[in-house]
């Protein structure tokens, strides 16, 4: 709950500080305050507590998740830097909007009634279609910000009449006599019920972009600026799915039976849709957009699997992942610029002799997704993977998904591949800040640090 | 505590770290330091097979010799019992031989790196990378670990390739990156399969209090858990799981109910499920071992590697898929072995001859070198299969003396190609006039692997050849048809290697005239003496000594094939009867 | 015995509804296509002009509204909304007692906040 408020209020400090001659303070600024609410956020480990009237919980689920997507923030901002540069008229509402929709995103973790999780998905939607937009001059921005705002108010709709039919199924907004009522009905209770779950799981489906409801992602990956896609597929998709197996963990475990059909499909097809996807892109961020669809499949894996070992596997999973994907975009977002908005792989040619630490970060980052070993990225796969084979009939999944990961190797290794083995195109030295190098270095070590001891954050929970 | 495992696999990585520390143009004092590391590594592997003590049998928890465990990662998973990764290394009779091969090559390797220009810092930084992981590959005793550095010895070798390879470089290291990861997922499958279902007897001994923490194994309190484990005594809260090969290799250990129990009596696809996870592992080896059909990633990963790089993968590399099948997917499936000896017979003697018919149609000498050692890893495949002691013996021996023969073999090529920058065969006649020293040793190369008596490839052949023609009666393997068409392998080598010789070294001198203005054809040089020079005198002293090795090995490899014989025969009739019930 | 209203009704039941609902659908259909194809048809400058009351027009018919109008308008809608907020309040004032007079204060000081963010945006100058 600290970290609610704080960050409400660091908010709107941070807008009035906006209207400062220099917008310099502004980043270390923000930085500050992302630190303590993260540090903040700590205190409430193993003290759990319910506010409004149980409708929200803080407890040790919700802490961890609220750490990483802060953590994840904290990491990711460093890298607007070309926004201070430029002098962004508008960079301090950009960071505000982050640090509001952070807000809805702790929602998300910590809801204990259907409401707060409508009212944090919208705190986080709405932020995010500003944000998508925010690049007012380009025609893909706009075209993002429009095509994400109408997807998402229409996925927003389904999910409210999902929560609706529930609500009329089982008289309650809780989760937990939600699940009261579905306990005692052997998790069905009726047709509307059944039909409100799978409203519910499409809706969510569509803000973590699983396919089918994916088909919006990589157009407006493409469009929004990247410091925030970079957002848009770390923060606002470890949230959904952190809500997602909140909400089948809390209300839904006994209708197990009922959805569990429809997710397994929509898992199977994300990690299909999303690897193959990815296989055909030359755009380097589309192809980032279709990889998050897949890392949303293996992300489904661990709900799929539905046992002591989810939650623990998705947290690692989505740490790892949010760490590798916030440097892939950094590096994009550097090289882009410096080859005037080239965003194919064809514009990382020579990165690994113009700029080693670019070069080998985007590599531990490419490793990490694609689950090489002595990364993060591989644990999370293999603690996924681990939970779903507790059930011996789940076994074909993990070889869909294996496959699916053999198929993941193919396409980051093509920009390692233009990165050290094609000749620079533009052999000028792409400069970055010392601060945002040091990120870089500490993302990367970080990574495989958590490549070789990964008990640092895998028994958390 | 002996640190003298770790050393051995450390070793490259700290030369590593020096390396990565001096400056990009202190080129001399990088391949000084990259020497000096395998060299240490070297002695220290010459040590250990010294002080290897052959005439004890590795079985079950203990007869490792030089063993380290430490606990790595562990954490609680409720009642799912504990998940345990150990530091567990040792060496027995099946690993020693790889570990010294290791060495040796290693140096090798080195002293034919010296004439790298491009990106010097980088090449030797992953040249120590990728000795490090195969080192450790050979030594771990805990699946997982194994697995960590079987997959990451992929990434230095895939930019090994990539980097420092030939025109189409791209195209092969991924080629070969792909197909091997493929492979390692298959393994992951089945390990993450085996995790669930085996224990750690000793740990779980401490769990239930049988045995104070840190106490030394009694073997009536493990006898006494497994016991309990059958009887189904033990909670679900209690068992320590574990990623440990030689637990996996007792049948005792594994949780009844669980998928991989003999007596599960699951099916998928019509096959009892640990018949499927052999098939599972036995694929993710075979893509490196390789055996046809999916060999098809080694002749272009050989030919666009540099020399030194093609070296490291024939002799070391390749070995590693050999070696996991023998330590890995034989002990712990061993029903499955047996019952589908025949399918992994059948793809050897595959491998034989259509390797060997395809070295025939080679007109790149580099090429033909890669398709004999996939003829000749098809030797290792029917020792195997044929579960003989003579059999797994020369299996294990054809690793070794192959590791020799072929590193000496891709020498030999790039020697001609640092020459002439060209290798096809037919542009060549004549070479033994101009460079009689050169071709002695492309003498003694070629022979030594077509299986010439006197050489260690005649020891390894003959010994597969003798478990492949005994198994009908001692073991009921593999069908006599099936040796008799492997040893026409022998004949067809025979074939291509002396065509290939009489093609580029007998008759008039002459050379392809667009490539005279380039080449410059001289006789050997000193580095080139020191690289080629041990490598002979080896493929000799084990062809004339094979004692020398057998001592050291026969007594774990043939424990390891009489167990697996029994261990498989036993657990075929449950698995086919549990599926019957 | 048997009853004589039928209580189960089948899809089919329903068929004359549909029908009718066709019908009306093809009528208006029909009509539009046929007066469309049969109708006498003439062209020309004059004809095809925009036309207001004999004078010629001028510019395009869609006139550009300054989008200070909206921001305006929106804003307006902002902040009245609240007085929604307060009506109850303050009906309710005593009941509530010192926290909720506290809370009002921290709502209305988070509003006041915005009012002076956007005065100091300038969204409200009209230059």
């Amino acid at each position: 709950m600290t970290s609610i408020i704080l960050l409400s209020i660091f908010g709107i400090i941070n807008l009035f500080v906006g209207f400062m001659k220099s917008k310099r303070i502004l980043l270390p600024l923000s930085l500050l305050f992302l630190a303590v609410v993260f540090g903040a956020n700590l205190f409430s480990w193993n003290e759990a507590q319910s506010y409004f009237n149980h409708m929200l919980t803080i407890d040790n689920y919700a802490v961890a998740f609220t750490g990483i997507m802060v953590l994840a923030t904290l990491l990711l901002l460093p890298f607007s830097q070309h926004y201070i540069e430029e002098a962004n008229e508008n960079l301090a509402e950009f960071y505000s909007l982050l640090l509001f929709s952070l807000v809805g995103a702790i929602m998300m973790v910590s809801y204990e009634n259907m409401l707060m999780l409508f009212i944090g998905i919208e705190i986080l939607s709405i932020a995010m279609y500003v944000l998508a937009g925010s690049d007012k001059r380009r025609l893909r921005s706009n075209e993002a910000a429009l095509k994400y705002f109408l997807m998402g108010a229409f996925f927003t709709g389904v999910l409210l009449f999902g929560i609706v039919l529930i609500y009329g199924a089982t008289g309650s907004f809780y989760l937990t006599d939600i699940a009261a009522t579905a306990a005692v009905n052997d998790g069905t209770v009726n047709a509307m019920f059944t039909l409100g779950l799978l409203l519910l799981v499409i809706g969510i489906s569509f803000k973590i972009s699983a396919a089918p409801f994916h088909f919006w992602a990589p157009d407006v990956y493409e469009g929004t600026p990247t410091l925030f896609t970079s957002y848009m597929s770390t923060v606002v998709k470890i949230a959904g799915v952190a809500a997602f197996y909140k909400l089948m963990a809390a209300a839904f475990a006994a209708s197990y039976a009922a959805w569990f059909p429809t997710l397994i499909a929509i898992t199977v097809l994300t990690l299909v849709v999303g690897n193959i996807g990815a296989v055909v892109q030359t755009n380097f961020k589309r192809m980032l957009a279709y990889s998050s669809v897949s890392h949303a499949g293996y992300l489904l894996m661990a709900l799929v699997a539905f046992n002591e070992r989810s939650d623990a596997s998705i947290l690692f999973y989505s740490l790892s992942y949010a760490l590798a994907t916030i440097v892939a975009f950094a590096v994009l977002q550097y090289v882009s610029e410096q080859r005037n908005g080239d965003e194919t792989y064809a514009a990382f040619n020579g990165l690994g002799k113009t700029n080693p630490l670019l070069a080998f970060a985007m590599t531990v980052a490419m490793c990490s997704l694609s689950g090489i070993p002595l990364t993060a990225g591989f644990f999370g796969k293999l603690f996924v993977f681990t939970a779903v084979v507790q059930d011996a009939r789940l076994m074909w999944l993990v070889v869909v998904a294996v496959l699916m990961a053999a198929v993941g190797i193919y396409y980051y290794f093509k920009v390692v591949i233009a990165m050290y083995m094609q000749p620079a195109a533009d052999a000028a030295k792409i400069r970055i800040g010392s601060f945002a190098s040091f990120m870089l270095i500490f993302i990367t070590v970080f990574t495989i640090l958590l490549g070789i001891a990964p008990a640092l954050v895998s028994d958390l929970l | 505590m002996n640190f003298i495992l770790s050393s051995l696999i450390f070793t490259p990585l700290l030369a590593a770290l020096v390396v990565l520390l001096l400056p990009v143009r202190r080129q001399k004092a990088i391949k000084a330091v990259t020497l000096l590391g395998t060299l240490v590594q070297m002695v220290l592997a010459i040590l250990l097979y010294f002080r290897f003590d052959g005439s004890a049998f590795a079985n079950g928890q203990q007869g490792y010799q030089f063993v380290e465990k430490l606990h790595w990662i562990g954490f609680s998973l409720g009642t799912l019992g504990r998940f345990q990764i150990d530091y567990f290394v040792g060496v027995d009779g099946i690993s020693i031989s790889m570990v010294l091969l290791t060495g040796i090559i290693g140096v090798i390797g080195v002293i034919s790196s010296w004439t790298i220009t491009k990106n010097v810092k980088g090449y030797f930084l992953l040249y120590l990378l990728l000795l490090t992981s195969v080192t450790g590959c050979f030594l771990a005793l805990d699946f997982f670990l194994f697995y960590l550095f079987f997959e990451f010895m992929l990434l230095p070798m895939y930019f090994l390739i990539g980097l420092w390879g030939g025109p189409k470089r791209e195209y092969a290291a991924i080629k070969f990156f792909i197909y091997t990861l493929v492979g390692s997922l298959f393994i992951l499958i089945v390990m993450i399969g085996l995790y669930t279902s085996v224990i750690d007897p000793q740990a779980t001994a401490v769990q239930l209090g049988l045995i104070g923490a840190g106490g030394t194994a009694a073997p009536n309190a493990i006898l006494q858990v497994q016991q309990m484990l059958q009887q189904n005594m033990v909670s679900s809260a209690d068992m320590v799981r574990t990623f440990s090969i030689p637990a996996m290799m007792e049948p005792a250990n594994f949780i009844p109910g669980s998928l991989l129990h003999v007596l599960s009596g699951v099916e998928l696809w019509y096959l009892p499920i640990r018949f499927i996870a052999f098939l599972l592992l036995f694929a993710g080896f075979a893509i490196k071992v390789p055996s046809v059909p999916v060999h098809t990633w080694l002749p272009d990963a050989h030919v666009e590697a540099p020399t030194p790089v093609s070296v490291l993968l024939a002799a070391i590399l390749l070995k590693v898929g050999g070696y996991g099948l023998i330590r890995i997917v034989y002990p712990i499936f061993p029903d499955a072995g047996a019952y589908f000896s025949i399918l992994v017979g059948g793809l050897g003697v595959l491998s034989i001859i259509y390797g060997a018919l395809n070295a025939l149609a080679m007109n790149d000498l580099k090429k033909l070198v890669a398709y004999s050692s996939v003829s000749h890893m098809g030797f290792v495949l029917l020792g195997l299969a044929s579960l003989t002691t003579e059999g797994v013996n020369g299996a294990v021996y054809m690793m070794f003396s192959h590791g020799i023969i072929s590193a000496m073999l891709f020498l030999v090529v790039g020697v001609i190609y640092d020459r002439a920058h060209d290798r096809a065969i037919q542009n060549f006649r004549g070479l033994a006039k101009v460079m009689p020293a050169y071709t002695t040793f492309v003498i003694i190369a070629f022979f030594a692997s077509l299986g010439l008596p006197g050489f260690s490839g005649f020891i390894s052949e003959l010994l597969v050849l003798l478990g492949g023609f005994s198994a009908p009666e001692a073991t009921g393997m593999l069908p006599r048809w099936l040796t008799v068409v492997a040893v026409f392998g022998l004949l067809l080598s025979a074939a291509y290697y002396l065509w290939a010789l009489q093609r580029m070294f007998f008759g008039k001198y002459w050379i392809f005239p667009e490539l005279r203005a380039k080449a410059t054809i001289t006789d050997l040089n000193f580095r080139e003496y020191l690289m080629l020079a041990p490598l002979a005198v080896l493929a000799l002293l084990f062809g004339i000594l094979p004692n020398l090795l057998l001592d050291k090995i026969s007594v774990a490899v043939t424990g390891m094939t009489q167990l697996t014989l029994q261990n498989g025969q036993e657990q075929l009739e449950l698995v086919l009867s549990s599926l019957i019930r | 015995m048997e009853p004589a209203v039928n209580q189960q009704y089948v899809p089919s039941d329903y068929l004359p509804i549909l029908i009718q609902f066709l019908a009306a659908l093809g009528f208006v259909v029909t009509t539009l296509i046929v007066t469309h194809l049969i109708g006498p048809k003439r062209k020309s400058a004059v004809k095809d002009a925009p036309w207001e009351s004999g004078i010629e027009s001028v510019g395009d018919a869609r006139t550009p509204i300054s989008y200070k109008y909206f921001m305006t308008a929106i804003l307006f809608v902002l902040f009245d909304v609240e007085v929604i907020f307060m009506y109850p309040w303050a009906v309710n004032f005593r009941s509530f007692g010192l926290d909720g007079f506290l809370q009002m204060v921290l709502f209305m000081g988070l509003l006041l906040a915005g009012f002076f963010y956007v005065l100091k945006k300038g969204i409200l100058k009209w230059d």
